[in-house]
């Protein structure tokens, strides 16, 4: 029950019972009166007297209690109104507007005042997550220069005539961590300046039905070890406005991500249609998929999945939350669907230019 | 040769250094922006390295105020990768050659080599290395006598390699100049690519010419 319809009801059952006790009154009044006169014999009049009381009883009390109830209903809207605009306000906010404030009507009430305290929280949360983002920036900034010394110190050992089979062994594998380790920062740096707003794309429009074909020819030759049959089902002419570096990036990491769980011997299918306003792209794999309860998650950073199962497959956790960015950044949207013994899929949907 | 390499991080200088020198060349360092601007106007270097975040003055404002002197000494612009604004700006600043941080020493040597080279570079039409050939017109490959087809990122990949034979080429390198990705595609494609290369060009053929080097990339050459 909303403050609203609270205050209504209190507010008509006192004007209510006020009303009903005002006649009360007058009724125990007429009665004492009608006792009396009865007394004194005279009756005809005092009859009189009573019927006109209930007349005016009637025609004043009613409509005042219909006008009192309207009066009521009026002031408690326009009291409360500033709380369903607070209230509306507040839902738009998440955590990419927090710098947003809330309009204030500045007459020093206590919404007034709700609002003012309301906006300093906000601009405070907004504050922690800015030092976040700046922490996770400068952190993998500050990564790079030890890697590129790690991995410079590495190479050279690898190179040095000194170093037997077995050391050298051991070196490049260390390289090779190092390399994943370098995939990760990057990864984490790309999804960090884009959570600053930081990365403009640069956006044309761009034929995505030939960069479709393009990382098709990518994604047979990932798919070949494993014997996975790569096709394109439907490739209708679309025309999008995006960045092309960035949509082959998309395009390279649903491919690489459709073929990586995959079971081998299965099927990835590619499809691109236009549906309305709407470029639908579908990569389809006949992978084991993902549990219902995980699926919600599957954007989310470093999200693996049955980490037990996954442990053969490489990459950095990072793929799926990149192509998600590309995506929104592109005014798109993406899924993913998946259920047992039945494909694994994603669907983009870009808008048409 | 000599070779200034624009350089704060110590570390980083040293083995640069040491790479360089070991492949003969004469190498200066200097750790800051607007004294490698001094450095470069007083004394007639070969080629320069310059990182881009610097202390005193950032490497694009070094590059930028070199070629408005009129210094045309060629420069290889380190960065952090993926910084495609960066490479960008770089180029248009002036840059020769660009190469992504951390990088392969190896493919750095190579390329502050090439930028000595740089106008010289190989125009021919057909590639050769050993007995294996390359029609850049017509995109054939052939090998002692026999044709291959390619398909046409095959041929890129070849001719990147044959182009660049007997230099080692990182992955991140084969990435951008075949692909033309900015970005590290973090899958294995260039791998599966140069394997299904290899089946082409060395399966039945004496001496391999494609060779992996461990922990850096690929190198073509007899």
């Amino acid at each position: 029950m909303t403050i609203r319809t609270r205050l209504n009801l209190w507010y008509s059952i006192i004007l209510c019972g006020v009303a009903l006790a005002v006649v009360a009154a007058a009724c125990y009044h007429e009665f004492v009166i009608e006792k009396r006169h009865h007394h004194h014999g005279m009756k005809s009049e005092s009859e009189l007297d009573s019927e006109d009381l209930i007349d005016i009883l009637t025609w004043t009390v009613t409509p005042a209690i219909v006008l009192g109830l309207a009066g009521g209903w009026w002031l408690t809207r326009k009291a409360l109104a500033p709380v369903s605009a607070l209230t509306q306000a507040a839902e738009k906010i998440h955590e990419r507007n927090l710098s947003e404030q809330l309009p204030r009507s500045g007459n020093g009430d206590e919404l007034d005042r709700l609002t003012e305290v309301f906006n300093a929280m906000t601009a405070r949360l907004d504050g922690s997550f800015q030092r976040i983002r700046e922490f996770t920036l400068h952190a993998s900034h500050e990564l790079k220069t030890p890697l590129t010394i790690l991995r410079g110190e590495l190479e050279t050992a690898l190179h040095d005539e000194h170093s037997s089979a077995a050391q050298k062994d051991r070196l490049a594998s260390q390289i090779d961590e190092i390399e994943r380790l370098t995939k990760i920062v990057d990864g984490l740096t790309l999804l960090t300046k884009a959570d600053a707003g930081q990365i403009a794309l640069k956006c044309e429009p761009l034929r995505l039905d030939e960069l479709v074909r393009e990382s098709l020819a990518d994604a047979k030759i990932l798919a070949s070890p494993q014997n996975i049959e790569v096709r394109l089902d439907h490739c209708d002419e679309a025309t999008v406005a995006g960045d092309r570096h960035r949509l082959r990036q998309l395009l390279l990491n649903l491919a690489d991500n459709a073929v990586k769980y995959n079971r081998p011997g299965g099927t990835v299918k590619f499809s691109l249609q236009r549906d309305g306003k709407f470029a639908a792209l579908k990569i389809s794999n006949t992978g084991a998929g993902i549990a219902a309860e995980l699926q919600p998650r599957v954007f989310e950073r470093f999200f693996r999945g049955d980490a037990s199962h996954n442990n053969a497959v490489e990459g950095c956790g990072l793929g799926l939350s990149i192509a998600q960015w590309i995506v929104t950044a592109h005014r798109g949207e993406i899924y993913f669907a998946s259920a047992p013994d039945q494909l694994t899929t994603l669907s983009v949907r870009l808008p048409l230019a | 040769m000599r070779v200034l390499v624009v350089e704060d991080e110590k570390k980083t200088a040293s083995f640069v250094r040491k790479a360089l020198e070991s492949e003969g060349f004469a190498v200066d360092v200097c750790p800051r922006g607007d004294e490698a601007l001094i450095a470069a106007g007083t004394t007639p270097f070969d080629g320069i390295v310059l990182d881009i975040m610097l202390p005193g003055r950032d490497g694009l404002s070094v590059l930028r105020q070199l070629r408005a002197q009129g210094n045309r000494t060629p420069v290889l612009l380190l960065s952090a990768r993926g910084e495609v604004n960066e490479r960008v700006e770089g180029l248009d600043a002036g840059a020769d050659d660009y190469l992504p941080k951390p990088f392969v020493i190896a493919e750095l040597v190579a390329r502050v080599r090439a930028l000595g080279r740089r106008g010289g570079e190989s125009k021919a039409t057909v590639l050769c290395v050993a007995d294996l050939s390359l029609d850049t017109i017509s995109h054939r490959a052939q090998r002692g006598g026999k044709f291959f087809d390619l398909t046409a990122r095959e041929f890129r990949l070849l001719e990147f390699l044959m182009r660049s034979a007997g230099r080692i080429c990182g992955r991140m390198s084969i990435i951008e100049k075949v692909w033309d990705y900015d970005f590290d595609p973090g899958t294995n494609l260039v791998d599966v690519y140069v394997k299904r290369l290899r089946e082409k060009i060395d399966d039945g053929f004496e001496p391999k010419l494609l060779q992996t080097v461990r922990g850096v990339g690929y190198v073509l050459k007899a």
